[in-house]
């Protein structure tokens, strides 16, 4: 479990590193946290001829609040957002699905936008940028340019990235003052890849549903965001049943996988399961933040 | 020898108390040393290239440009060593029995996906692993029966083709006569339970290093093994070296679990290589080569019929065991050794006259099942104490009521079970009592009860089992292996400082036998625990030693301690005697200190030492002795070792997820030498046993490959699956071996698969549900619970 050979070259700079990219000819890897690219070279399931380590780069590391989107940089590690008090002020469903992102040693070094990049379907970062309507900066020799979270997304393990270019932040929209959110996230072991997982905002008047952004992950081959559904549920009442309704449109228009650990009847189940808890507990959130608005 | 025990007991020292692991400021420190931190001049490295067939025969292998690759020394095949080394033969007198021959490389054909084909030997494990990808090996597949019950058909392919069919064990245990018991039986229950395959998973990998003495024309192999001895002998074997020119040291050892407690093919082959190329030569094997290649456990299937009368007294039992023991039978214990051991074991701690038990171990092209942590009682349990849950729901009696009416009495020791193992008296009943008051089990009972009324799906389940430890001469630990695992030997000497040093045959991988050894020999030598080095994992320290495997190192190894110890503390004694002039009955020794009870005149052991050693002339020739002795000990049949298990959880009936929200342990192992030690093996081995009832499971398709090579498919418990674990030790009479201890540290894993299996059997009752295959993953309680909804509805 060695990695085939490689050559390294610790980047300066955002041009250094798309430079050393653009000259591997699509054969190059960002290094950022290593946290899934140095397991799978250790495969020899990737072997990129260079490693462009960005880790050196000034000014990655940061979280910062604009107008509008919260940007974390390139090197901002999952610890970082998980203790971040901007993030667990403004974008408390994300504070709270941090709780769920693998193990210590993987969260002080994996970075969040390294996880976006892998765009592992199970994975908490691409479905939180999904919901959180993300935008994906990126660098190349021939500038900048920027990308939606829906267009950035593939596949499994896939991005619109190109050889030459690589993601210098990821901007997210912090949800309205009053948004209730709600997350539900099952795995075999704390910490694992979810076998199913979902987030969930909404925003409540008069005892309606209102904007409510649903994302999932580990059921398909990229973390999802459910329009479909959203449209269906915006302007219902906030009832139970109207949530089992929504949960039961999920349930119907998800394909998930068979794999290992589940099969796909059972992460259907347990899609629709997650579902009517996160969209209760959004619905009471939001609830408890616009004040007294019961069903 | 009881006077010498009670003289023991009157000033109790060290034995019994909770004294810190000697062993962890090093290992904590990073200073221990690990083969894999052994680096010796000229050392190469080797990779090997495995088989991606589960069975296939070897057409041809295409080097290619491997040789081409920098730092790339030499490239074999099994033919290459042709002439160099034996195969390794598992031998047994088990009637029927083939010994598949074991080879360090594939000769001819490959028996499962992982098997060893080609070794590349470089100056690097990352130019050896370059290397490997430019080797081609030409197969031409074999058809093959991967599951058991097929490979067990007349008319199955068979693995090795000398055997004549794949099932190699076949074995009948009987007593009585179980179909009548089962024909006027008021209640008969019965099951096809089904323990799937593990793998041991110890937490360093497995690691080998040979060096090659020309000068000696000697062997060295440093292994990552608790058998050491045996490693030995059968490595001397078949390179055809005696036994003073072969070594096998096992320095600090990550964990085994049984997964180094037999012999491997990297191990012979680094050896071979080593000799041939004299050169230093290493394997390191990574994850994937472990989860891959190291010996795997358990895969069994009971069927099992169990007939109870009115009362709930057992009647009679009747089991038909299919063991998969993979493609080979593993040296030395034999593929015998867990298939058996689940008939042997299978009535239980129970009192019950009738019982037949049919096993059969069948070849398949997976890695040989070899010993874990419980060996076939896991299994044995796992049947019995459903079918005990499950005839007690039959009789609307409470589970623990089963047990208590039917648990082997202190009167009847010693019992003869069915199946014919002796259980010599432990505390049957008291542990079951025990862990029932521990917990408050009526209460326990309400709160469940309670729970059920608000549709929550909350169980209780409990344990019982007893096993053999420290097994002494009579029984060998796998059937009909030529092999002595009754004894061991301690050799204990004080030098010329006065330090003391106590070698044995024995191999402690983190049981923390250097701690509680030094306990034994500290309080018996009356000198201090600073003043011992244990030393231990060398073939070289005893004539003949084992190593450390089925609960055996603190009976076996601390008796040889003790006897001598007694020796050399008499020798210590009669030259205090003449040096102080007084009669050696007036002495008595304590914290390296003699001392005379008539005049309260005092000399050390270092002084004595020096006198011995160093003084010529101070004691006479003719009444001085070294201080040394060296002494075996053999318990001869062992002792029984019994505890019960009881466990809580909750079901989430959204996810199928099961919680464990209690765990208690009540236990029997004789008298403690350690208590900090024996709590950390009951919670490390309750761990595992958690792992094997709710997430592990070694799975392989329908074509041969395994799904479960990495730690992100193959799930073991982590510290949020754990529980509190609440422990009771249970000091029953104390068996008959030197100083009253028993082996206690496989029996975690033994109880907890049980126990949960019976309290997520108990939590889904009301849906009739009942747990026949581990682990209880969330998507076998999906199906489970939508087949008795579909059931129910139709």
């Amino acid at each position: 479990m060695k990695p085939a050979r490689f050559d390294y070259v610790r980047a300066e700079s955002i041009a250094h590193a798309v430079e050393v990219l653009a000259n591997a000819g699509g054969d190059g890897k960002v290094l950022a946290g290593g946290q899934s690219l140095m397991p799978m070279m250790n495969f020899r399931l990737v072997k990129p001829s260079v490693l462009v380590d960005i880790n050196h780069i000034p000014g990655l590391d940061r979280i910062e609040l604009g107008p509008g989107a919260v940007r974390l940089g390139a090197l901002v590690r999952h610890r970082m957002t998980a203790q971040d008090l901007q993030v667990a002020r403004h974008i408390p469903v994300l504070h709270h699905a941090m709780k769920h992102v693998a193990h210590l040693t993987v969260r002080n070094r994996g970075t969040f936008c390294g996880s976006v990049c892998h765009a592992d379907p199970a994975a908490e970062m691409p479905m939180m940028t999904l919901l959180l309507d993300g935008t994906i900066h990126v660098a190349s020799p021939h500038g900048t340019r920027t990308m939606a979270a829906r267009d950035f997304l593939t596949g499994a393990l896939t991005t619109a990235l190109a050889a030459d270019e690589m993601v210098t932040a990821v901007d997210l929209v912090p949800p309205a003052a009053g948004t209730g959110w709600g997350f539900e996230e099952f795995s075999r072991r704390h910490g694992d890849y979810a076998l199913a997982a979902i987030a969930v905002l909404m925003e409540r008047a008069d005892g309606r549903v209102r904007n409510p952004r649903i994302a999932m992950m580990g059921i398909a081959d990229t973390a999802l965001r459910l329009t479909a559904v959203e449209a269906a549920l915006a302007g219902r009442e906030g009832r139970a049943h109207v949530f089992d309704e929504a949960a039961e449109l999920i349930v119907a228009s998800i394909t998930p996988n068979t794999d290992l650990n589940a099969s796909a009847d059972y992460r259907r189940h347990l899609a629709g399961a997650l579902a009517r808890r996160a969209l209760s507990q959004a619905w009471d959130r939001a609830g408890a933040l616009s004040g007294g608005d019961t069903p | 020898m009881t006077a010498f025990d009670a003289s023991v007991e009157m000033r109790p020292k060290l034995v019994g108390q909770r004294v810190k692991r000697t062993e962890d400021p090093r290992l904590l420190a990073g200073s221990g040393r690990y083969v894999d931190d052994m680096a010796p001049k000229g050392l190469l490295h080797v990779a090997v290239l495995r088989s991606d067939q589960p069975h296939a025969r070897i057409r041809s292998i295409h080097v290619g440009e491997a040789f081409t690759v920098p730092g790339v020394v030499a490239i074999f095949d099994a033919h290459d060593l042709a002439g160099d080394i034996r195969p390794a033969i598992p031998a047994s007198r088990m009637k029927g029995y083939y010994a598949t021959p074991f080879r360090p490389l594939a000769e001819g054909k490959v028996r499962y996906v992982g098997e060893p084909v080609v070794a590349v030997v470089a100056e690097s494990r990352y130019a050896a692993e370059d290397a490997l990808e430019r080797i081609s090996i030409d197969y031409a597949p074999l058809p093959f029966a991967g599951a058991k019950e097929e490979a067990a058909a007349g008319d199955a392919p068979l693995l090795h083709e000398e055997a004549g069919t794949n099932v190699i064990i076949a074995r009948t245990f009987a007593r009585g006569d179980v179909d009548a018991a089962i024909a006027h039986a008021a209640v008969v229950v019965k099951g096809r339970f089904r323990m799937t395959r593990k793998t041991p998973m110890p937490m360093e990998c497995r690691s080998y290093l040979a060096e090659w003495d020309r000068r000696r024309e000697a062997l060295t192999l440093h292994s990552s093994t608790n058998i050491p001895g045996i490693i030995c002998d059968v490595l001397g074997a078949c390179l055809d070296l005696p036994g003073h020119r072969v070594r096998v040291v096992a320095p600090d050892v990550g964990g085994s679990f049984g997964g180094k407690g037999s012999l491997n093919h990297e191990e012979m082959l680094v050896c071979v290589l080593a000799r041939k190329l004299e050169r230093p030569v290493k394997f390191i094997a990574d994850r994937m080569e472990d989860l891959t290649a190291m010996s795997q456990a358990f895969d069994e299937t009971v069927e099992a019929e169990l007939a109870v009368d009115g009362a709930g007294h057992l009647l009679g039992l009747k089991a038909d065991v299919i063991g998969d023991i993979g493609a080979y039978s593993i040296y030395p214990w034999t593929g015998a050794l867990e298939p058996v051991q689940v008939v042997s074991f299978l009535p239980g701690p129970y009192r019950m006259e009738h019982y037949r038990g049919r096993v059969r171990g069948v070849l398949t092209p997976k890695p040989p099942t070899g010993p874990y942590r419980g060996v076939g009682r896991p299994t044995s349990t796992f049947a019995m104490e459903r079918l005990m849950d499950m005839a007690a729901r039959n009789l609307g009696l409470d589970p623990a009521e089963i047990r208590r009416r039917n648990l082997v009495t202190a009167e009847e020791f010693p019992y003869r079970t069915g199946s014919g193992i002796i259980w010599d008296r432990s505390a049957f009943q008291d542990c079951l009592q025990g862990v029932c008051a521990l917990v408050d089990y009526p209460a326990l009972l309400r709160q469940r009860d309670a729970a059920h009324a608000e549709g929550r799906w909350v169980g209780i389940g409990l344990a019982s089992y007893a096993e053999l430890t420290g097994i002494g001469s009579r029984i060998a630990v796998a059937p009909g292996m030529p092999i002595n695992t009754g004894t061991e030997t301690a050799t204990l000497r004080i030098d010329a400082t006065g330090a003391v040093t106590a070698a044995f045959g024995i191999s402690s991988h983190g049981q923390g036998l250097e701690t509680t050894l030094a306990q034994v020999v500290a309080d018996e030598l009356g000198c201090r625990m600073d003043d011992i080095e244990i030393q231990h994992g060398d073939s070289a320290l005893v004539p003949m030693g084992t190593g450390t495997y089925a609960s055996r190192s603190a009976v076996l190894g601390g008796g040889a301690a003790t006897k001598a110890a007694r020796v050399v503390k008499a020798k210590v004694l009669k030259a205090a005697a003449f040096l102080m002039d007084v009669a050696v009955e007036d002495l008595e020794a304590e914290g390296g200190i003699i001392r005379a009870r008539s005049s309260n005149a005092t000399i050390t052991f270092r002084d004595v030492a020096h006198a011995v050693y160093a003084q010529m002339g101070c004691i006479p020739h003719a009444q001085r002795e070294d201080l040394v002795a060296s002494e075996s000990y053999d318990p001869y049949l062992g002792t029984a070792c019994a505890s019960t298990h009881l466990a809580m959880v909750e079901i989430d009936p959204a996810t199928y997820a099961v919680s464990v929200t209690r765990f208690a342990v009540a236990e029997d192992c004789g008298r403690i030498i350690n208590p900090l030690i024996v709590d950390g093996q009951v919670h490390g081995a309750v761990a595992q046993g958690i792992g094997a009832a709710l997430l592990e499971e070694v799975v392989h398709d329908d074509t041969g490959q395994l799904l479960t090579a990495s730690l992100a498919d193959y799930l073991v418990p982590i510290a949020t699956t754990m529980p509190e674990i609440e422990i009771l030790h249970v000091e029953a009479e104390l068996p008959d071996t030197i100083g009253g201890f028993r082996g206690m540290g496989e029996g975690g894993t033994i109880g907890a698969p049980a126990a949960i299996a019976n309290a997520v059997a108990d939590a889904l009752a009301p849906l009739g549900i009942e747990v026949d295959t581990l682990p209880v993953t969330p998507e076998r309680l999906f199906r489970l619970v939508a087949a008795a909804r579909n059931a129910t509805s139709d």
